[in-house]
């Protein structure tokens, strides 16, 4: 197999801190120059001014879907792609965003007397998903740069990326990293889709489970050892993995 | 040092589109090397940067110095050999595991029982009984597929359906305005023609479909010895390691894939 | 062969005699536990250790191996040993890799794993202490650890250094060794003996009758769905298990974009996908798509499936995957012998 032509890449947002954006320039230059071998980028806010409307091979949409108003912009994108990938975790699931999807009161906490404001109106947080059809997905709080990469070389071949249905601990057995539980903390990875390489419990935090859920999470023997191993409070064990996987948790509404 | 991973180029001499998806490739090996296979034996089948894939061969040994392939789009490998046309490599490693054993079917009634893509292995062995027909008695050969426009090899098949060679029985679960035979699941056809007891046969097809087949062959008296099944799993390397491919402690793609259904039936895991 | 005797105080000296002759892959710390590392200064040796994390198959089986690069349509094997010294295999592990050596030269010979054992000299050691979850003195007794080139047993003043192959030999020759005593023997064999009375657990029956029970206890629907209620599916008691073996085998491409690698990379039979087909449109085949059948199939694996082949259970009882498993559901001692007694 030969290399293709040049794909037409963009990246786009919604909400979200574009924090998976950033990521993208911490590339390191040979990776960055590399990828540019085979991928123009036409749009790309965080480095560049211009904006296109022609077509586009691959979109990266970032951010999660969480206004109305947003459907409109996200179809448009959906129109002019050849494919549409969620990109990061507020993408692919909603992400840290949906945390607020079980909350009533936080905008008088947060923004008190400005909280009903027309432009703070808002729906849950959604993956965008929930507005387009998405084809593929970057995962992650902030997207793997090297998955990144990985993924793309996949789409540049017409390749449906190989992304892995097991858990995190997976990775951190692989790199022999010694596990939270083993050291008195908690830890998601037992349910946290893999892909990343494991890179925070061997860093020494627990892993949150940004890359999401695994296909069948066993939510309940999560709160079990998060009470049983970790010393969690009933309630804290159950609310647990509202942080990153709320739009995955089986009592999603 | 020999690494067994290590593929062999194949060159495609004739790649056709048989249904929507699925393609017939014919290839023969390039750099002098030697494809030695058996009816109902495997290879492994790669692109480089798509990985591999288990496939049967689809065609006979005793025809020319090439064989057949056939490959449904069910994945990335299966997707990215399906672009392949003419002249172009495939990347092979085999053959691997056991096939036919054709001991077993000589100076007998042989029944061939093919669901859908399980034609593909099945006509190995079917174009080796039509090349040898000699050595074997009666030869029947029935075919289920889902609909008219799933059936594979057309040409195969109008040739059957004439030939003194064979006794050929077809199926579709779901017929069309064109199709003036048979409709039904492939066990409707035991009753066009008598399976003797002493038939060995051959099964190959979805996982649903062996249960129901190898009742009505209890019916006709056919000992669990003498009906064989090819069965199909995850083979990954194809050579008894990776271990995606095990039915309780059998391993698929070096034990199988054709199992005596006696040698089999004990296992748990054999049709679920 | 006969044996030597190393006094404690060369030990450091023999260790790093050997560092500089090849590459020693050594128990060393890791935080509250210990891996098999490269050793850079005998300083970071921990002879002590209980258990490590991954088990030393990884010095020729690692996580994660290319078998081949190609570049368009060229392949080119990745089959490259290097010569090293594995140092401190406990007895149970150099079992386990006993057995993964027939499995990969069985059948298909996988030079991709028999390359880089061959290029391995292993010394073994007797365990100085015990994990918590051990219990390697009762499963597969009739097995003796074979594969080794030396096995050390630390002894009061030092380490009996009892060599079992010319290799094993030439290693002595990089230290201040001396011909062992009788009463160094003895002691050595008397440290043997008690460190294996401390394996806290302990398998109750015999590995034929292991065998047979949990065989017949496949259609047990009750002890399987209990036994796994509290699965995650995540594949630790694999990951770490000694004898496991399976593989994923992936192709990837470089950043050109035309060349790559085909790489295998160590697979777990708990996860959910381990035994699953892609049927295209139709969606997909999955052999083993509960979480029981997955944890039955591992069990089975280690108390049966592979017995005939090996001459006794794919287990030796090192513990790791009790240790590793966070809901602590993994431990083949709890499972085979609440499988006994139904």
């Amino acid at each position: 197999m030969s290399a293709v032509k040049k794909a037409r890449v963009a990246f786009f947002d919604f909400t979200c801190c574009e924090g998976c954006q950033i990521e993208l320039t911490n590339l390191g230059q040979d990776v960055f120059l590399g990828l540019l071998e085979h991928i123009e980028i036409v749009e790309f806010r965080e480095a560049m001014s211009e904006q296109t409307k022609e077509r586009i091979d691959i979109a990266f949409v970032e951010g999660s879907f969480s206004r109305e108003a947003d459907r409109a912009r996200l179809e448009e994108i959906r129109a002019r792609s050849n494919l549409v990938i969620a990109y990061g975790a507020c993408a692919a699931t909603g992400g840290i965003n949906a945390l607020k999807n079980h909350t009533t009161d936080y905008k008088k906490f947060v923004y008190s007397k400005d909280a009903n404001m027309p432009h703070l109106d808002s729906h849950n947080a959604l993956p965008v998903s929930a507005a387009i059809k998405v084809d593929f997905a970057v995962n992650g709080c902030p997207m793997d740069r090297n998955e990144f990469v990985y993924i793309v070389s996949h789409l540049l071949h017409g390749k449906t990326p190989v992304i892995p249905n097991h858990p995190v601990c997976v990775e951190c057995k692989k790199r022999e990293t010694v596990c939270r539980y083993h050291l008195g903390d908690h830890c998601m990875g037992v349910i946290a889709r893999a892909g990343c390489n494991a890179p925070c419990p061997a860093d020494g935090i627990p892993c949150e489970a940004c890359r999401g859920f695994i296909d069948q999470p066993n939510e309940a023997a999560l709160v079990k050892v998060l009470v049983e191993k970790a010393g969690f409070s009933n309630d804290r064990a159950k609310n647990k993995s509202r942080m990153f996987t709320a739009n995955l948790r089986s009592d999603v509404k | 040092m020999n690494n067994c991973f290590v593929p062999m180029e194949a060159e495609i001499l004739r790649a056709d589109q048989v249904t929507k998806s699925e393609k017939h490739f014919t290839l023969r090996m390039k750099n002098g090397c030697r494809m030695d296979f058996a009816p109902g034996q495997i290879l492994e089948a790669s692109l480089f940067g798509f990985g591999e894939i288990p496939l049967g061969f689809a065609s006979s040994p005793t025809r020319k110095d090439s064989f057949d392939l056939v490959v449904r789009t069910v994945g990335r490998v299966s997707g990215a050999i399906n672009k392949l046309e003419k002249g172009q490599s495939v990347f092979v490693r085999g053959p691997l595991g056991h096939g036919f054993d054709l001991d077993r079917l000589r100076g007998h009634d042989v029944l061939i029982i093919a669901g859908g893509i399980g034609l593909c292995p099945t006509r190995s062995l079917i174009q080796y009984i039509l090349d040898r027909r000699s050595e074997f008695k009666g030869f029947k050969l029935f075919f289920g597929s889902k609909s008219p426009q799933d059936q594979l090899f057309l040409d195969d098949l109008s040739a059957w359906r004439n030939s003194p060679d064979v006794e050929y029985h077809e199926t579709v679960d779901k017929g069309d305005p064109g199709w003036t035979g048979n409709v039904g699941v492939i066990t409707t056809l035991f009753q066009k023609t008598k399976i003797t007891p002493d038939t060995r046969t051959v099964i190959c097809g979805p996982p649903i479909m062996y249960k129901f087949v190898i009742k009505e062959l209890e019916k006709s008296g056919v000992p669990h010895n003498h009906i064989f099944v090819d069965l199909e799993r995850r083979m990954k390397c194809g050579i008894g390691k990776c271990g995606h491919c095990q039915i309780n402690d059998k391993y698929v793609c070096i034990d199988g894939p054709v199992f005596s259904f006696d040698q089999i039936k004990h296992l748990e895991e054999v049709f679920g | 062969m006969s044996y030597f005797f190393l006094k404690e105080s060369d030990l450091k000296d023999f260790v790093r005699k050997l560092i500089s002759s090849a590459p020693v892959i050594a128990p060393v710390a890791r935080k509250n536990k210990f891996v098999f590392a490269d050793l850079e200064s005998p300083d970071e040796l921990r002879l002590d250790y209980d258990i490590t994390i991954l088990p030393p198959k990884k010095a020729f089986f690692p996580p994660n191996q290319t078998l081949l690069s190609f570049k368009e349509n060229k392949a080119t094997s990745a089959i490259r040993p290097r010569e090293q010294i594995l140092f401190g295999v406990h007895t149970y592990d150099v079992k386990a890799i006993d057995m993964l050596d027939l499995l990969f030269a069985e059948n298909n010979a996988d030079n991709n794993y028999l390359a880089n054992r061959k290029a391995t000299t292993i010394v073994a050691m007797t365990p100085q202490a015990v994990s918590g979850r051990a219990f390697w003195e009762s499963v597969g007794k009739t097995v003796q650890p074979n594969g080794h080139d030396a096995l050390m047993t630390k002894i009061r003043e030092g380490y009996v250094f009892e060599p079992r192959t010319p290799q094993g030999t030439r290693l002595t020759k990089s230290g201040i060794f001396s011909q062992a005593s009788s009463g160094q023997l003895d002691e050595a064999s008397k440290c043997q003996s008690e460190i294996a009375a401390k394996c806290p657990e302990k398998l109750s029956h015999s590995t034929r009758e292991i065998s047979d029970k949990m065989r017949a206890s496949f259609n047990n629907e009750k002890i399987w769905h209990t036994a796994s209620l509290d699965c995650f599916s995540c594949g630790t008691c694999n990951i770490v298990c000694p004898t496991c073996y399976c593989f994923d085998v992936q192709d990837q491409w470089n950043l050109d974009q035309v060349s790559g690698a085909r790489y295998r990379t160590w697979d777990a039979c708990l996860t959910e996908d381990f035994a699953k087909i892609s049927l295209g449109p139709a969606g997909a085949e999955n052999f083993r798509e509960e979480r029981a059948e997955r944890f039955r199939h591992r069990m089975m694996r280690k108390a049966t499936y592979l017995n005939s082949r090996l001459g006794g259970p794919a287990c030796v009882g090192c513990g790791r995957c009790s240790e590793g498993c966070v809901p602590d559901i993994a431990d083949p001692v709890k499972i085979i012998n609440n499988v006994m007694e139904s």
